[in-house]
């Protein structure tokens, strides 16, 4: 009787100690993730963002030039086969141009889309910003990303979309992300992952190679609080 | 938690100094091909879809392929359940939160070749992460009732192990969404649960079939005194058993349904001596017998699902043998159509949409159909993969074909590689019923095909035309009959291809494509009567299929080093062998119990060492006993003693051991829940995953030796082929201590590909791609690259850089594919038309090559040879290299072109850098449109659809560029004139232009000539 109630007791104090562990786990990661990217001082001073990249494949190359201001606009134009195109995300709309798919001219993002696409106006780490935004939070564990045995934790906002993140445990930062939401009757799910760490003066640490599935986005020139006209953001007449 | 963490830290501390340097980690890279097909499919056990989701998400579980979801009706699915065990016996969605979904491991479709489970588990995000929730020594779950108001309520019925005793059965139920849960109903460790349902409107009353039952090796019983039909009105406290109306005990199993909008009236069909229908109309307290069609009653064991419309209480569906309806509340049933498609025989599963109940989804033991008018006819899903093979062989052709049999689907075969890749389409049958061994013959024109019991046909392909040739008893073998397993081995030669081996209790030998056979044994099994009353077999419903065969051969091996040295391994533990082609046998079966392994184990394969005439490897099973331990031996002297090899990765029965042809110490094993693999020669192991389920059901392996491919059959995933696995052995020490290491690529052959494209996708249906086309470039990276670039480079024998590519950064082997190609040009900006030349190279001539990859700072290097293709007959080497220099002047032309276009726009951009003055500057003006129209004979600029096409000189000599680059013939006469032709047109535009400048310049100082021009 004593042993047992020795074992429930140790049972019950492990129980409770391994629950804190778990929860602390997830705090730590963040904390440390916050720390290996460069503070969350240093990222709250960004305010917009202007990026030049290139995708290179099989020796050809395209283009890109990214405007960002955080939260509200994005704006991506692309340069390929000859051919300019372009994307517009803001708070209320969004629109695409892309002449290389055969498009005329540019179209309208549905409603559900551009709501979806709010996720990438953000130019703050998630991870800084999830409680602010109304997000949940959960640690699932662990899982293999390319090899490397990572944290996999899921973020669900308040439309309900789900994105896991999976974070390299030897170095805090993030190697890969998954979205899945439903926009007009679909369910749509992609992934994509991050490489080429690099801290610039700013202080932040930022993945310079960004794939998205379409091919590696090599960032060539990455320009922290540019002035960027609200111009940029509006259609062309 | 606490017990998972402290359990795996236990785990994690004792195979510390076991675990294999090498893991399927480090070659994430080696994406095995899943050929499927969906032409065919497997047993679906189990279906649910959300209610509030118009139907739309549903979640299928089935026999040995896991859960599949569909967010769109249908339209396509998705695995959800690979990490884990992968036979369902039921899945059930939370109503209220159709996040939640529970599914429950091991099917209780109660066959002989049943797989078997390890518990309940749970997500509560659609299916993107699950957690085991408990109930794991249950073994088989059929089905999950989640209490309609509380939906923390969840009752599970269990029927339990089927082979053995166990008190791991009856009904269980959580009040806390599985958090925790007790046993409500226990009768005997021999009865189970066998079906649950819950009275939506009053969620206390609760109805449960109880079943005994029990299978042997040798032989099955449904029914007993402890079956019986029982209801509850307190939420499972307590139970009453109803007989009112019933027929005589014993039972066996019963199926029950009751009408959702009327609960009162319910249906069951009670397996007995008099096995029937009865009908209830006072919530189950009497019932009474109503006259049923055979179907309705037939093999209650395997046939469990009656379900009643959920809107409709005289509206009853029985999918059994075939699908029966009735509309009159089961008084007549009527059958469904065949208009449109045949729907597979043996039905398990039933879900019909609440919202929409003309919809509805059947699972059989062939795949999943739906139907949308109430059941009458039906259409086949193609994109669910889950046919289960017994066995995978090849063939010698270029590309091979994999042939296998497959559980209640006959036997197929497929090319391993096909113009646009594999699909449904690409299957072909080569013979029906239940289909195990598929077996070429090396004349490339005939296979062996049989189904159950051994009945064994020659088969020509090319017209399926079929011999019988199961070898039959004569006045020699003193036996009163020949003994055939459900699943006959069918073996050619290792060594002698021409030597054909089929074994009932005795070993026969053809060598004459089974025209003629000879007995090369006495009986090799113990031939224990007790074991061979198979006509008694089933209980209360006569169940006699050949499944319960018993006392037979299972397994037969010619050694690939001397066709006299021949092993056969049986089905009730004895492993002989022969070393002098079969006249004197040798039963070393006492020697393998040594090691451990109990003596009735069913052998369930030999592999002869490729390499030492001594050296056997052989799997044993035990499952039928109630054992899932691996077993998994190796003698080095011919069977007389045997080493145990073991892993604590291991996990359930083995079926299949293999050997690598080349590599003596890369060995694989496929096992009921995975597939494994030593690199050491069976030290230590580590599970492969490779884009397959991690607890694939493997019930065969082969590997191809001229193209090193690994070709697996899981018994629920179809095929699948690990493309090229020596990779796998070359990651030695030495390698694995260097933090980046560069393989030495195999020479590439200089083509575009065996197979062109075809034309649009095969409409859909699953798919399964190609072999790559072309040897990787492979790299080793001891950790991922986090900070700084890879980079792989292309040089030619002079030291130019032919082509840059991005590497990727992961840990383990990466695979970078090189298009043999060099640099594209580039292209001028301003058309309105996309030019594919940005996208297209010469291919390099043959040659040495350097391959340079740098990793941050570093620079790692070795030499690719590009081979000319000789196998094509229409390119010789003088041709390829005249196609080359075409391309070269071609890509040199397209330059220029592009070039102009650029000085065009250069005029053009500094005319309108002022804005203001280009508007009030007549002779801007006028040099800007003289400009455009150049520029228009130059490239489309008036192109504004992708249905209006416009043609330019830019686009004429991308079209001709782009065609002589993908040239795999001589250059013709015609594309040399259209060169000369295009080269003149562009000096004749050219001129034009400069014709503009000349005159327009002068008259605009403000503008400067662009260098070079």
């Amino acid at each position: 009787m004593k042993n047992i109630n020795k074992s429930l007791f140790l049972g019950l104090l492990l129980s409770a100690s391994s629950f804190a562990a778990i929860s602390q786990t997830l705090d730590e990661i963040i904390a440390k993730h916050t720390e290996a990217v460069g503070g969350k001082a240093n990222w709250n001073k960004i305010k917009t963002l202007k990026m030049e990249s290139v995708i290179k494949a099989q020796g050809a190359e395209i283009h890109t030039t990214t405007f960002q201001v955080d939260k509200k606009a994005m704006r991506e134009n692309i340069t390929l086969m000859g051919m300019s195109g372009f994307s517009i995300i803001t708070n209320t709309e969004g629109w695409e141009f892309m002449p290389f798919q055969g498009q005329a001219k540019p179209e309208a993002m549905t409603a559900d889309d551009v709501k979806n696409a709010q996720d990438e106006l953000n130019i703050q780490d998630e991870f800084m910003t999830y409680a602010e935004q109304g997000k949940k939070i959960e640690l699932i564990g662990k899982d293999d990303v390319d090899g490397t045995e990572c944290f996999k934790i899921k973020m669900t906002d308040k439309n309900g979309k789900e994105t896991t993140y999976y974070i390299d445990p030897s170095n805090y930062y993030l190697i890969k992300q998954t979205n899945k939401m439903k926009a007009d009757g679909k369910e749509v799910e992609n992934s994509i992952t991050y490489g080429d760490y690099k801290k610039v003066p700013e202080g932040i640490v930022y993945p310079m190679s960004i794939n998205g599935g379409m091919g590696e986005v090599q960032i060539v020139k990455l320009e922290i609080n540019p002035v960027i006209e609200d111009s940029v953001f509006k259609l062309p007449n | 938690m606490k017990k998972i963490s402290l359990i795996s830290f236990a785990l994690i501390i004792s195979a510390a100094n076991a675990q294999s340097p090498v893991n399927a980690a480090m070659f994430g890279t080696m994406e095995a091909r899943a050929l499927g097909p969906g032409t065919m499919s497997g047993r679906i056990t189990a279906i649910d879809g959300a209610v509030n989701d118009e139907g739309k998400t549903i979640f299928i579980g089935t026999a040995g392929g896991g859960v599949w979801k569909s967010t769109n009706a249908g339209a396509s699915y998705k695995p959800m359940f690979d990490k884990y065990c992968q036979s369902i016996g039921a899945v059930a969605i939370n109503q209220k939160n159709p996040s939640i979904v529970y599914a429950g491991t091991g099917e209780s479709n109660m066959r002989n070749s049943v797989s078997i489970g390890n518990g309940l588990y749970k997500t509560t995000d659609g299916g993107d992460n699950w957690k085991k929730i408990g109930l794991d020594s249950t073994e088989h779950i059929s089905k999950i009732v989640i209490n309609s108001e509380n939906p923390d309520i969840i009752y599970v019925s269990v029927p339990g192990a089927l082979w053995c005793n166990s008190k791991h059965r009856g009904i269980y139920k959580s009040s806390n969404g599985g958090d925790t849960w007790d046993k409500i109903f226990y009768i005997d460790d021999q009865t189970g649960c066998a079906d649950l349902l819950m009275d939506p409107a009053n969620p206390n009353v609760l109805f449960a079939s109880m079943w005994q039952f029990r299978r042997q090796p040798y032989s099955f019983s449904s029914g007993g005194k402890t079956s019986g039909l029982y209801k509850s009105t307190d939420a499972g406290k307590t139970w009453k058993e109803i007989t009112k109306g019933l027929p005589a005990k014993p039972f066996g199993r019963i199926a029950m349904a009751l009408a959702p909008i009327d609960p009162k009236q319910m249906f069951a069909i009670v397996e007995s001596e008099n096995t029937g229908l009865y009908i209830s109309s006072d919530a189950g307290e009497t019932w009474k017998s109503q006259s049923a069609p055979l179907n309705v009653t037939a093999r209650p064991f395997y046939f469990s699902t009656i379900v009643v419309d959920p809107k409709d209480p005289k509206r009853v569906y029985r999918p059994s043998f075939y699908f029966s309806y009735s509309s009159d509340g089961g008084y007549s049933f009527s059958e469904a159509s065949s208009d449109g498609t045949w729907v597979h025989s043996d039905m398990h599963a039933l879900w019909i949409n609440p919202s929409n109940t003309n919809v509805m989804y059947v699972g059989t033991d062939g795949g999943l159909y739906t139907s949308i008018d109430k059941g009458v006819t039906w259409q086949f899903n193609q994109g669910l993969p889950v046919g289960q093979f017994y066995h995978v062989a090849y063939d010698n052709q270029e590309p091979y074909n994999v042939y296998g049999g497959l559980q209640d689907n006959g036997s197929w075969m497929a090319p391993s590689a096909a113009p646009g890749g594999i699909g449904n389409g690409s299957w072909s049958r080569v013979g029906g019923g239940d289909g195990f061994w598929t077996v070429p013959d090396a004349d490339g024109k005939t296979v062996y095909s049989e189904y159950q019991g051994g009945n064994v046909s020659r088969v020509a392909l090319g017209t399926l035309k079929s011999e019988f040739i199961q070898p039959q008893k004569t006045a020699a073998e003193k036996t009163d009959k020949l003994r055939w397993n459900w699943n006959t081995p069918i073996v050619t030669g290792a060594k002698n291809p021409k030597n054909l081996y089929i074994g009932a209790q005795f070993l026969y030998k053809s060598t004459d494509q089974g025209r003629n056979w000879k007995r090369i044994s006495p009986d090799l099994t113990t031939d224990d009567k007790k074991k061979q009353k198979q006509e008694d077999s089933g209980g209360l419903s006569e169940d006699n299929t050949s499944a319960e065969n018993h006392c037979t051969i299972f397994t037969i091996a010619e050694s690939s080093l001397d066709e006299n040295q021949i092993w056969a391994g049986t089905d009730d533990g004895n492993l002989q062998v022969s070393t002098d082609g079969g006249t004197v046998w040798t039963n070393v079966s006492a020697n393998v119990s040594k090691c451990g392994i109990a003596g009735q184990s069913w052998v369930s394969s030999i592999q002869p060492s490729q390499f030492d005439k001594n050296t056997v490897y052989a799997t044993f099973e035990n499952h039928m006993y109630g054992d899932f331990k691996t077993y998994l031996t190796k003698s080095t002297d011919m069977g007389k003693t045997w080493k145990r090899l073991n892993s604590p990765e291991f996990t359930s029965f083995a079926h299949k051991i293999k050997e690598d042809p080349e590599n003596r110490n890369l060995l694989f094993l496929g096992t009921e829940m995975g597939l494994f693999a030593s690199i050491d020669g069976g030290e230590l192991w580590f599970r492969m995953k490779n884009k397959m389920p991690e607890y694939a059901m493997v019930r065969d392996i082969q590997i191809n030796p001229k193209t090193h491919d690994l070709i697996i059959a899981t018994h629920g995933r179809g095929i699948y082929i690990l493309d090229d696995i020596r990779p796998i052995s070359s990651l030695t020490k030495d390698i694995l201590d260097k933090d980046v290491y560069l393989f030495p690529t195999q020479p590439l052959t200089l083509n575009n590909g065996k197979y062109g494209w075809g034309g649009t996708e095969v409409q859909g249906g699953w798919g399964a791609g190609n072999p790559p086309s072309t040897p990787s470039i492979d790299y080793y990276l001891k950790d991922r690259l986090s900070s700084g670039k890879a980079i792989v480079e292309i040089y030619d024998d002079k030291g130019r850089l032919v082509q840059t590519m991005p590497g990727t950064i992961r840990k383990g082997i990466n695979k970078i594919y090189w298009n043999l190609r060099s640099t594209p040009p580039r292209v001028a900006a301003g058309s309105t038309k996309a030019d594919g030349a940005g996208f297209t190279a010469p291919m390099v001539l043959p040659g040495m090559y350097t391959v340079k990859l740098k990793i941050k700072d570093k620079e790692y290097s070795s030499d690719i040879q590009c081979v000319h293709d000789a196998e094509n007959k229409d390119l010789s080497l003088e041709d390829r290299k005249l196609v080359f220099e075409k391309s070269m002047l071609l890509q040199t032309l397209y330059n220029e072109v592009n070039n102009t276009i650029d000085s065009i726009t250069f005029y053009q951009t500094g005319l309108k850098t002022d804005s203001t003055a280009f508007s009030k500057n007549k002779n801007a003006k006028t040099f800007y449109d003289e400009l455009q129209k150049v520029k228009g004979e130059f490239m489309a600029t008036k192109k504004t659809s992708i249905f209006a096409d416009e043609e330019r000189l830019r686009e004429k000599v991308s079209n001709l560029y782009s065609s002589v680059c993908w040239k795999e013939a001589k250059m013709n006469t015609n594309q040399l004139d259209a060169i000369e032709v295009l080269t003149q047109d562009y000096k004749t535009q050219k001129d034009a232009f400069s014709k503009v400048v000349i005159k327009n310049l002068p008259k605009n100082p403000q503008l400067k000539k662009p260098a070079g021009f």
